[in-house]
């Protein structure tokens, strides 16, 4: 019993001079990404000031770049200077588009001498906004230069984005009611649920005849699949027209396709 | 007494059944209709829920890991003893069996609080989780019923069976609890490297949920983890029986199996450098950015301490060697080596715990002419610290070998030019790495970093080369006396200890890192962690959870450990006959049913 | 490396090795100690540039767990250096050693609170930039001035037509002494009337590391934008400079250019040449 106690003081000892170390060493607590305000309406200074506040925490851009530091490790290229040099680095190709496409497709240019590796930061886990990579943008090129970009500019990448609030758990499952899908996207104007043809084939028992997979395909790509006495072409057409192809989200889709197949 | 038996037996299965339908339970939400009132937390009174997770978490780990590893090892010695037919051995085989039975209970028991916690505290993570892997789940509750029978038959058929029935039944416990290893780290690696879902976490393919990138280096990283935090433990267990042993041969007997616990538990800590490796490696190649997270950022100072523990595994493990040493005839000859031995663990330990970057005042930055400092730099860096573990592995080597040709005396005729061959390859191969160190600073990354490999192989090749060597010289060779076991001081048995409690920390402190380089997430890149607790701690709070849940541990060890050795003990009628006259008198009133229920 | 020092160290060591241990047989606590000290003196002194105190720190502790570790690895050292211990503690004749052994250890304590808490308020280790990159180019009035490339329209006056140059001076010297002389001062030393309530101070323009190291175009921006123009590297202490564009046209900030390169008699650093 003896040998017990003392041994348990040992322990405690032992733990304790662990925490000790653990105590010496440089104590950081890192907060998450806080969500920063971006109004339509931010003067440059603003933006390049939110920019850089981005750069820091949000886009956790510096865990890899250096500002303007020569001789610490260097992992990727250094953008102390990249105002001034963003235009220079691919032919034919703008100060804030080369600043885009290294953010949005991080791959599509490496600088020679680096390995690719950056995240695409429109993506998940750092999932900016296309707002927050304007003002990213906009600080970078304070960075040696003037910025150019305001929180009009339009980009070719801009709609693909899915931001973190997407993806955070309240998001997971459908919220948005499949029936209510289905009218909103004006399916309903086509698509009979009675067994009465309209101007696409009813939809009725739609679950008895189609796998999940099969309803995916004849949303995304009508035309693979025609029913016999419906002409190709059409429904893709309104797809784009009723604005579907642009707003729908994956797990509307996916919602929409689970209610579909309970038909 | 086997009535007893049969009651814990029934205790330990209704518990894991419990925490069999507590996954069953879990899978139920799935099922039902997604409830819009439900929140995504619950917070508990008083404490951080996050942290209370952590520490069942880290309890029902180390526990688990306590649970696969003895098997391991016990299988084996049962094997050694099997073949060689030393009784010995089967009965250090059973010593450490006999603690596993306790232990499943309680690594059960925490499983089923962790669930309970999940379901309760993180109800709309635990929701997704169940949605990704529901269909592991029945195979999962299956294999714990298969690792029930398995176990208790193990233990409760210790030689009751014939021995190759036993050793099968050992290994069936030891596949089913491998599987179930496997199952439950594709949960856990999922949610640091998911795979298999797409961008809003819906699954695509279960199976590369399971097989994401660091699954497999996980599975192996842990089961070699687990070898020498179970052998550190198990010669835990051995240095407690030593110390409160009363006849010679007892101590002679515990003394062995401390011995033999370290020793399991140094041959599965030099590989695990290596397992370590090439997690990493599939970490970066996951995620450029949570490789660096995890080695070059708030992280990199966690590595620190972790080099401080595994700087103080090797001189613990040496240490106990030198004092193993002690009762041996002949070892006063290799004494005088100890102070060079420890001159190099020192250096190497040293090198190893220089920080990168440093932390230093105004005053002291402006004197080194910036935050790196011309000299440390040099050390801080992979070059020096992969040279300075390789030579810590070699060293330790050494000591064993010492050791192990401590009361011996070489009768071979080439005797001198064997122990100048075996000189030789040490002093090619040392002199060897740290070439390879010192050549690591003249090339880029890409190539240094395929200059660990030489190292690592030269220093296996050394080791290997001179045990074989060594077993030829010492072939008939002359003994100068027996191992004296059990000859040996109590400060040994606290270096068991030493090396169990820092174990248990190193794991508790790596377990840690493994969840927060996560950081803000829940399943990295796929569900934020929105609570109050995203925050990733300081490394100071961190260190101070791990402890905590290091004493709790070692509290639910000293249990285990008195509840083990109740069975060795003396029944109580016996144990107390001629005590004072009131205890007899007690005794005397105690009715008969009450006694056996007591004595059991 | 300091290696005169660690040679000393070294021959500290040796000398007790052969001469001391003579006529004085060491035990292994004693060994320790002077080992523990010779380490710690290496570390502290024997090092150029010193080791940051928190490193000391930590390679003495491991040195500290060695050195027990090799004390108590050897169970008849270990009971000769208690024997030893306890000796110093209830023999008498080591009793005048004990008392100050007794009073040193929490004098070294306090000592040691004490300059922990004495030292002097410390500066941030970030430091600011004194001259920080520009930008590559600048807009004045809804112009792009390219701040690499841009000259000084009126320099190339100076040798074509003396008379002219010799106005643009002089209107210079008008606006320095209506704007900005108040701060910079009549010598352009940075000691005008306002200058002492500012920090940073202003510029000197007569210290050969300011204007006679930049060029004309990086004057003009520091001129046209100030301290809000400033970049990040340049701040926490942004100076007090206000931005000139908002009061003067481009003409003038040119002209004052030409007039401090003048009262200083320095000449404007070339385009072109590196920073």
């Amino acid at each position: 019993m003896k040998h017990a106690l003392y041994i348990f003081g040992f322990t405690i000892l032992v733990s304790a001079f662990y925490w000790y170390v653990s105590l010496w060493v440089p104590q950081k607590r890192t907060e998450p990404p806080e969500d920063i305000a971006i109004s339509a309406d931010l003067s440059t200074a603003e933006m390049v000031a939110i920019g850089e506040e981005i750069v820091a925490g949000k886009g956790t851009c510096l865990t890899c770049h250096t500002m303007g530091e020569s001789g610490a490790a260097l992992r990727f290229p250094d953008l102390g200077n990249i105002g001034a040099i963003a235009a220079t680095r691919v032919e034919g190709q703008g100060d804030v588009t080369y600043l885009a496409e290294s953010m949005y497709d991080p791959n599509a240019y490496v600088l020679p001498g680096f390995v690719a590796g950056m995240p695409a930061v429109a993506r998940p886990p750092v999932a900016l906004t296309d707002d927050e990579i304007l003002t990213v943008i906009a600080y970078l090129q304070s960075l040696g230069g003037t910025p150019t970009v305001t929180m009009a500019t339009e980009l070719e990448w801009q709609g693909q984005s899915i931001g973190a609030a997407d993806a955070a758990p309240v998001a997971v499952g459908g919220n948005r009611d499949a029936e209510t899908l289905f009218t909103s996207y004006l399916c309903n104007t086509c698509h009979n649920l009675d067994g009465t043809p309209g101007a696409g084939p009813s939809l009725e028992g739609l679950g008895t005849r189609l796998t999940k997979a099969e309803i995916y395909e004849s949303i995304l790509d009508p035309d693979a699949t025609i029913t016999e006495g419906f002409a190709p072409g059409v429904m893709g057409t309104m797809l784009t027209a009723t604005g579907f192809r642009e707003q729908v989200s994956a797990q509307e889709l996916q919602s929409l396709v689970d209610y579909l197949a309970g038909l | 007494m086997t009535c007893f038996c049969r009651t814990k037996a029934v205790r330990a299965l209704l518990v894991g059944l419990v925490a069999s339908a507590a996954v069953v339970l879990l899978c139920e939400p799935a099922l039902a209709a997604p409830q819009e009132a439900d929140p995504d937390y619950r917070a508990l009174p008083f404490i951080s829920s996050r942290v209370v997770m952590w520490i069942i978490a880290e309890l029902h780990l180390m526990f688990a890991a306590f649970v696969l590893a003895v098997p391991m090892f016990a299988l084996v010695l049962e094997f050694i003893g099997y073949k060689t037919g030393d009784k010995r051995f089967d009965q250090l085989a059973y010593d450490f069996t006999k603690l596993l039975s306790v232990s499943f209970s309680f690594t059960a028991t925490l499983g089923a609080l962790l669930t309970f916690g999940l379901i309760v505290l993180y109800p709309a993570l635990t929701k997704y989780l169940v949605k990704v892997f529901s269909w592991t789940f029945l195979p999962y509750v299956l294999l714990f019923f298969f690792e029930a029978v398995f176990l208790y038959a193990y233990y409760y058929g210790w030689g009751k069976f014939s021995p190759r029935v036993h050793l099968f039944l050992g290994l069936m416990l030891n596949i089913v609890g491998t599987a179930i290893m496997f199952i439950a780290n594709a949960w856990l690696t999922f949610m640091n490297t998911p795979s298999g879902v797409d961008e809003l976490g819906n699954l695509t393919s279960l199976w590369d949920a399971i097989n994401n990138y660091i699954w497999m280096p996980i599975n192996i990283h842990r089961l070699i983890a687990n070898m020498a935090f179970g052998g550190a433990i198990g010669a835990a267990y051995g240095a407690y029986k030593f110390l409160g042993a009363r006849t010679m041969e007892e101590k002679a007997h515990y003394d062995w199996m401390g011995y033999t616990g370290n020793f399991i538990a140094i041959c599965a800590l030099l590989p695990l450098p290596f397992a370590g490796y090439w997690l990493g490696v599939e970490i970066y190649a996951y995620d450029q950015s949570l490789g660096i997270t995890l080695m070059g950022g708030t992280f990199s100072w966690l590595f620190i301490i972790q080099a401080v523990l595994i700087g103080n595994l090797f001189l613990a493990a040496n240490y106990y060697l030198w004092l193993s040493m002690s009762r041996i005839a002949g070892a006063e000859r290799y004494r005088r080596f100890i102070k060079y031995l420890l001159g190099v663990i020192t250096l190497c330990f040293i090198v190893w715990a220089t920080p990168h970057s440093l932390v230093a005042t105004v005053e002291e930055a402006r004197a080194m002419g910036g935050s790196h400092h011309p000299i440390l730099n040099v050390l801080g860096v992979m070059s020096a610290k992969n040279t300075a573990v390789n030579l810590l592995i070699l060293t330790t080597y050494v000591s064993f070998l010492l050791y192990r040709r401590a009361n011996k005396d070489a009768t071979v005729s080439w005797a001198r030019t064997g122990n100048l061959v075996q000189f030789g390859i040490f002093a090619v191969v040392v002199i060897f790495v740290v070439f390879l160190g010192v050549y690591g600073y003249f090339v880029d990354a890409q190539t240094r970093i395929g200059l660990s490999q030489p190292q690592v192989f030269s220093v296996l090749f050394a080791m290997v080369a001179v045990t074989v060597i060594d077993l030829f010289l010492f072939r008939g060779a002359r003994k100068r006396g027996e191992i004296d076991w059990g000859r040996i001081p109590a400060r040994a048995q606290y270096a068991l200890f030493f090396l169990a409690i820092t174990f248990a920390w190193l794991m508790g402190l790596m377990g840690y890192v493994r969840a927060g380089m996560r950081q803000h997430w829940h399943v990295y890149g796929v569900i934020r962690d929105t609570s109050v607790d995203a925050f990733t701690p300081t490394l100071g709070f961190a260190g101070l959870v791990v402890s905590i849940t290091v004493i709790i541990f070692f509290l639910f060890i000293a249990v285990v450990f008195f509840l083990s050795g109740l069975s060795s003990r003396k029944d109580w009628a016996e144990r107390t006959k001629g005590t004072r006259r009131w205890f007899r008198r007690a005794k005397q009133e105690q009715s008969d049913s009450t006694l056996s229920v007591e004595a059991s | 490396m300091n290696i005169l020092i660690l040679l000393i160290i070294v021959a500290a060591l040796a000398a007790i090795q052969l001469f001391v241990t003579r006529w004085l047989p060491l035990n292994r606590l004693a060994w320790m100690a002077i080992w523990w000290v010779a380490v710690y003196a290496a570390f502290a002194y024997g090092i150029n540039p010193p080791l940051p105190s928190s490193i000391v720190v930590l390679f003495m502790a491991i040195v500290t767990l060695a050195l027990v570790a090799y004390l108590s690895a050897d169970s008849e050292e270990l009971a000769s250096a208690m024997r030893a211990i306890t000796a110093f503690m209830v023999e008498r004749r080591f009793r005048v050693a004990l008392l100050a052994v007794l009073v040193a250890l929490p004098l070294l304590a306090a000592l040691s609170v004490y300059t922990d808490l004495s030292k002097p308020p410390q500066p941030p280790t970030s430091s600011r930039t004194i001259h920080p990159p520009p930008p590559v180019s600048i807009s004045f009035k809804g112009k792009t001035i390219p701040l690499s490339t841009a000259n000084n329209p009126y320099r190339e006056l100076q040798h074509s037509d003396e008379a002219a140059f010799a106005q643009h001076v002089e209107n210079g010297r008008r606006i320095y002494f209506e704007n900005c002389f108040y701060c910079h001062g009549d010598n352009m030393q940075g000691a005008g009337m306002f200058a002492h309530g500012y920090d940073p101070i202003p510029a000197n323009f007569n210290d050969p590391t300011t204007i006679a190291m930049l060029q004309e175009s990086y004057l003009f921006w520091r001129i046209a934008k100030g301290a809000p123009g400033l970049p990040s590297e340049a701040t926490p202490w942004s100076s007090a400079m206000p931005a000139w564009e908002n009061f003067l046209t481009e003409e003038e900030i040119w002209d004052v250019i030409l007039f401090l390169y003048e009262f200083t008699g320095y000449e404007p650093r070339a385009q072109g040449m590196p920073h």
